[in-house]
């Protein structure tokens, strides 16, 4: 190949990938959704071959060390499963109580949302870009779909290629939630900042906000539904002349994922979301 | 068959990569081992399978990576490209030589990606500098390392079949 033609295929291999990633955003659209699914269907099960050796060496590491621990723990395991049981029954009655109390004051209860887990096999949460890719088997997940640990929320899936997941971690500096503040009710935006942190916007000067409240979703983005912990206010100071500058630590150690949660169910109906599309000024 | 090396390459790459995360958190940030992979399949010389060894080892590391489709083979393209042409214009026989060239590699990635987030994200960030500082000398070392094993290995192997050769004796 002569030089000139070299040069010209290089020129095209960079504009067509300028393209590629100009058609992705703001919202990543299709554009290297081929891909970039051919990528993860491809990477997924290496770093899921990887990940259950690692966690195949640590578990029988674990077993060799605590084989004398065992029989002391699950005794103690059964009497926590009774325990958990008997208060299982307990918030079942209750359940049934508040049910009927809404019934008499004629409001409607959301349905309660579903949880299904799925396995992180690969993290890349300390480069500036910040994301997961899980395997979530058989039952596929979805755009936007929330990602919850035990601890409070993870993200949202931003693609999925067959089993494969890939989740944009909340302290992406691409990722926002809207939020409120437990104590105040006060609702802002919480999104991405330096790494570990959440910069909290558009809580107004005059609102009352202490270090060490939780922040919690507050349902009003159309993806996370409202409750779920998002982190704790770490530092406030006057940001400029109407908002604060709330700084908040995730209430997630991204670095500690094996396991998270997706959220089954829609946030906002699709039937809302369509209407929402299709609705003229 | 090199092909088949840089794919074999490219696989050992990315298992390695998901077995450092799973080790040392920072990872990622540390050592780029897709852009190793491109850079020593650049180094023959060849622009053309330079540029597509960057583009494929680009594109493998945007697949885990929580940006843009496209980022890292735009800048790994670049790069590929950049140290074939370097290769085809330089004799690098000396080892600060050849560290220079991965080092300028990783740097120049690097700065594209930074370049790149800049013009497409609205909240970008740009990469640490003290991890910029290690992932250019880690790049520099195991492409120093990789090349001097190699061809270690390959000179041992050629003194070994040589040492065959003048030992073969003909009857008579």
């Amino acid at each position: 190949m002569s030089p000139r033609r070299v040069r010209l295929l290089f020129v095209a291999l960079l504009v067509g990938q300028l393209f590629l990633v100009a058609g992705q955003e703001p919202d990543r659209g299709s554009a290297g959704s081929l891909l970039e699914g051919l990528t993860l269907r491809t990477l997924g099960p290496l770093a899921r071959l990887v990940n259950a050796g690692s966690e195949g060496f640590a578990s029988a590491r674990e077993g060799l060390r605590l084989r004398g621990d065992l029989a002391s723990e699950n005794r103690d395991l059964k009497r926590e499963v009774l325990e958990l049981r008997r208060r299982e029954l307990r918030m079942a009655g209750l359940e049934e109580e508040i049910d009927g109390l809404s019934k008499t004051i004629d409001f409607s209860r959301r349905q309660a949302t579903e949880l299904r887990i799925a396995e992180v096999v690969h993290a890349d949460f300390s480069s500036w870009l910040r994301s997961l890719i899980l395997y979530v088997g058989t039952g596929a997940a979805h755009v936007n779909q929330p990602v919850l640990s035990d601890d409070g929320l993870v993200g949202r899936v931003i693609r999925v290629s067959g089993a494969y997941a890939k989740v944009q971690l909340l302290t992406d500096r691409a990722a926002s939630s809207g939020v409120q503040l437990e104590r105040s009710r006060r609702q802002g935006v919480v999104r991405g900042s330096s790494p570990g942190e959440l910069l909290l916007d558009f809580i107004p000067r005059q609102a009352e906000v202490e270090v060490g409240e939780s922040v919690l979703t507050a349902g009003i983005d159309g993806v996370y539904p409202r409750g779920i912990r998002v982190g704790t206010v770490v530092s406030v100071e006057p940001g400029n002349e109407v908002f604060h500058r709330i700084v908040v630590r995730p209430a997630v150690d991204f670095s500690r994922l094996s396991f998270v949660y997706l959220l089954e169910g829609e946030a906002v109906p699709r039937e809302l979301a369509t209407e929402e599309e299709h609705a003229s000024p | 068959m090199r092909l088949l090396k840089f794919v074999l390459g490219l696989g050992l790459a990315a298992l390695l990569h998901f077995a450092g995360e799973r080790l040392f958190p920072h990872f990622s940030q540390a050592v780029d081992l897709f852009l190793l992979v491109a850079a020593l399949e650049a180094r023959h010389g060849s622009p053309v399978s330079g540029m597509f060894a960057g583009l494929a080892a680009g594109l493998l590391a945007d697949g885990l990576s929580g940006g843009p489709y496209g980022l890292a083979g735009f800048a790994d393209t670049a790069v590929g490209f950049g140290i074939a042409r370097a290769a085809q214009q330089l004799v690098v026989q000396r080892t600060t030589g050849l560290a220079a060239v991965f080092a300028a590699g990783a740097a120049a990635q690097q700065a594209i990606l930074a370049a790149l987030a800049l013009a497409f994200r609205d909240h970008a960030e740009l990469p640490d500098p003290l991890w910029l500082l290690v992932k250019v000398g880690t790049t520099a070392a195991l492409g120093l390392a990789w090349t001097s094993s190699a061809n270690a290995i390959a000179s041992r192997l050629r003194f070994r079949r040589a040492n065959r050769a003048t030992k073969i004796q003909l009857p008579g």
